[in-house]
Order: C-alpha cells, then structure tokens, then sequence
C-alpha cells in the first residue's frame, strides 16, 4: 500500500488534535486549579466540604439525583449599573435638570440618551437606576459627577440571565465551584429546579428531611419520588420527639407515638445539599453581593 | 450497443490507478475564508484560552471592566487580607501582639492617634529601640514592612488596623501614603520613639 504513511500520518493528527484539544489543553488551563478568593473579601473559594458532606456527594451520585437535577447556572450577560439611593437634600426636579447639564462630559455622551430616558420614566421612587449597560467608565464618571451635589449612589456590576432571573443562582458556575466534588454532578436535565445554590435558598436541615421523606409535604407542586427509605419510623423514646425528628405536617405524619427520623444516608445526603452555595462573588465571575435588605 | 459493452468491459478489466491533480481554486479560497472568519472569532470571543474567561465574557479586559470596586467594604478586605500576610504573623491576627516580638496594635496609643502622619511613618521607616505601648515598654527592631508595598494596600491596611478590635480612628488615604513616601526619600532608618514623638502626629 503506497499511500500507508499518509493515511497513519493523517490518523495520527486526526486523534493528536482532538487529544490536544480535549484532554492536554484543558489539562494545561485548569489541571492546576486551587483555591480562590472571594471579591471583597479575605474568604477563600471554594470551603472544603466536612467530611460528612463529602460523604452525601456519594449518596447523591448513588441515588441518582443528577439524572433530574442540574447543578449548573447559565448566564447570558452582565451589566454595570449606577442606582441612585438618596436624594440627600436635593429635590427631583432640580436633580433631573442637573443631570441634563451633566450630559455634556465627552465620557457620557454615547450613554446620555439612555440614562435620560430612565429619569424621564422615573416616578419618584428610591433607589432607581440611573444606567444600566456595558461601560465602567460611563458609571465611574457619573458617579465623580453626582458625588459632590450631596446625594448618594451605588454602582453594583449585575450578573443576567434566565436562570439567574429564577432566583437559581446569583451569578453563572465557574470551574472554581467543582474543586472538591469528585464526581462533578453536573446533570443534563432538569426535571426538578437547579441545585447550585440550594443550600443558601433551604437553609433548613429538617425542611430538607420533610422534602426527601415526603416530597409534597413541603411543595405541593413537587414531581420528587419519595425517599422513605432513608428514613426510620420508630416509636417515640419515653414519649419524646428526638431533637432532629421531621416535623411533618398532620396528614403526612405517622401515628402519634410514632417519629420520623433520618438514617445515616440521609444525614449524609442533606449535608451536601447544605454546602451548595455558589453565590459568592469570584474574579470570574463578578458581581456586586447586595448585602443590605432594599427597600 | 455492441461497442458499448466492449467499451464496459474493457474499463472493469484496468487496474485503477490514483493521480494526483490540482485542487479547485474555489475550495481554496472557501478555506482561507473560513479559517479567516474562525481567526477573527477566536480573536474576540475566545479570550485567548484565558482560564479565567467564561462566556458571556469575551476577553479579560471585558472582564476587568465587570469587577466591582466599591469603596468602603473592598479597602476593609483589601486590608485584613494584607494584614494577615504581612503583619499578623508577629503582631497576631488579633491585634493583641506577643510577647518578645511584637507589641499590641489593639487599643495602641501609636495607631489610633489623631493624625495619620507618625503612624505612616512607622511602616516606612522601621523602628528600633525602646517604645512605650500601653504602659509597656518593649524594646525590639521592626524592620521597614510596608517600603515594598504599594500605597493603596499600605493605605488600607493602616486604615484596618485603625478600626479594628475596637480601634476607632480614621482612615489613611494612599494619598497620606504617597505623601510621606516621597518625603522620605529612598533609603529611610530606623526611627526611634523620640524622634517619632518629635513628628506631628
């Protein structure tokens, strides 16, 4: 066969490229990942998992949570905004006419139009975004400009998307997330909502052990099979309820000598779903934590 | 029909043979085209295999625009974490000091003055010989930590030490910083505690 070296040769870039491509590449980029730190802050990323969370990851791989559950949040953009959050002792009019005169500064200009159109359509109301868009500059000037009039303003860098619109997530998933989990338990379907964040939107353990025992419980929308067989049935010890006992509501609680509690498995798994919390801001993945309650 | 089938026959009956001709210029250029498109792509959307570059960002300088940098809490962290790298090692990350090292920056009569100008001067100069610190005396050297760090993280790590552990003082600007850098010029000593008292506070 005279054209043997040329067809080893092209297998050979064919299989080379794709190695170099899927496994040496990404191996160069992220093979050495370790802790971040968290923006703003002195906090490192992500927390190693105790030893009982690391254990739930098993659990949640066994029972094949990830077959109806995603632990991915997908963002589609990001904005950087200005919101003005106190007038001080100015008064609206007076402040929209001299945020006209401001407009003239050659960094607003291309943002004027826009930032215009928001005060026109502004009732009033504390705080109100004065621009939202792509531009640092048009924010960092703007607010140079505002700060001397004696009235207040934040800028806050805003993460978008439709999950994080859902209240999935505050920003998108980053590698930095999966550090620890061994599997990543990424899932591809979502027959049930997003867990990334699950462990900052239910805080509760025993909320948690209601939804696994009996699903519908706690939401009654829920598809969730039930995961009774995490859990024990036994009779009260000397007529008391042991301190991590469900607290079922009446028509999914057994008898009324009887409690609910988890099995070891169940400790293990709710753990884990505890130490999802993929909200804090990375370099990545920017954002600003809104950390007081607005108005 | 008969000329045909001879003509069939004779052509199954060849060995085929492989020969080499030129590629058709359009597919060339078809190539290039697209290897150009997919150059350009790259170039604004792959942020040059940057591990830290996620989609919906394109480069790191998109990124960089998108960090936020608000004051107050951003100079606090920026403070602690310089802290515990440069100074808490020997003044404790408590402030309290120790012990045949380092005298205590909590509640310090040197840290919480009313001006910044003695306080600047400290991590810029060094110290050496006696100091009283809360009735105290401690006799040690420092040496000059803060001449290798830049005037925003030895702004905000004095402004750290000057409130916190209870400490209520004001802040230090990297304007301070800078001022008092240039005024000491390159290769400043050591100071001791007469000549720091001799300074403004």
């Amino acid at each position: 066969m005279k054209t043997g070296f040329s067809v080893f040769l092209a297998a050979f870039l064919a299989f080379g490229a794709s190695w170099y491509g899927l496994v040496y590449g990404p191996l160069q980029q992220l093979g050495g990942a370790q802790q971040t730190v968290v923006l703003q802050s002195a906090d490192n990323w992500p927390p190693q998992r105790t030893g009982e969370a690391t254990l739930g990851l098993q659990v949640y791989r066994k029972y094949g949570c990830a077959a109806c559950h995603t632990e991915q949040v997908r963002q589609t953009g990001a904005a950087n905004e200005l919101a003005l959050t106190s007038l001080g002792v100015q008064k609206a009019a007076d402040f929209k006419d001299f945020m006209k005169s401001v407009m003239i500064v050659p960094a607003l200009l291309n943002a004027s139009n826009t930032i215009i159109g928001n005060l026109d359509k502004w009732n009033g109301d504390l705080p109100v975004t004065l621009y939202s868009g792509d531009d640092s500059i048009v924010v960092s000037t703007l607010a140079d400009k505002l700060k001397p009039v004696g009235v207040k303003t934040e800028a806050l860098v805003v993460a978008r998307g439709a999950d994080i619109a859902r209240g999935w997530g505050t920003r998108q998933s980053v590698a930095a997330d999966y550090l620890y989990d061994e599997p990543v338990p990424l899932g591809n379907l979502r027959a049930g909502p997003d867990l990334t964040t699950i462990g900052v939107r239910e805080p509760d353990p025993n909320w948690q052990w209601q939804h696994l025992y009996a699903p519908r419980s706690v939401v009654p929308d829920s598809t969730m099979p039930a995961f009774r067989f995490l859990f024990e049935v036994r009779k009260k010890i000397g007529g008391q309820s042991a301190p991590d006992a469900l607290a079922l509501k009446p028509e999914f609680a057994p008898a009324a000598d009887l409690e609910v509690v988890p099995k070891a498995e169940a400790r293990q798994l709710v753990a884990y779903l505890m130490s999802l919390k993929a909200n804090a801001p990375l370099y990545e993945a920017p954002f600003t934590p809104v950390t007081a309650a607005k108005k | 029909m008969s000329d045909e089938n001879k003509t069939c026959g004779n052509a199954s009956n060849a060995e085929p043979t492989v020969t080499r001709s030129a590629a058709p210029m359009w597919i060339i250029v078809v190539t290039l085209g697209l290897l150009f498109t997919g150059g350009l792509y790259l170039d604004s959307h792959g942020g040059w295999f940057d591990a830290k570059v996620y989609a919906p960002y394109h480069s790191a300088d998109q990124l960089e625009a998108f960090q936020p940098r608000s004051g107050a809490a951003a100079q606090a962290a920026q403070g602690k974490r310089v802290y515990e790298a440069v100074c808490g090692i020997c003044h404790g990350m408590d402030g309290a000091g120790k012990p045949g090292q380092a005298p205590p920056l909590a509640g310090s009569e040197w840290v919480t003055t009313k001006g910044v100008n003695r306080l600047v001067h400290i991590p810029l100069q060094g110290l050496s010989g006696t100091l009283v610190v809360e009735g105290k005396e401690w006799n040690l050297n420092m040496a000059a930590m803060g001449v290798a760090l830049p005037d925003s993280d030895l702004a905000a790590v004095l402004t750290y030490l000057r409130t916190s552990w209870g400490n209520k003082a004001g802040e230090v600007t990297a304007d301070d910083v800078k001022k008092i850098r240039d005024a000491l010029g390159g290769h400043p000593q050591p100071a001791n505690s007469e000549q720091l008292k001799a300074m403004p506070e």
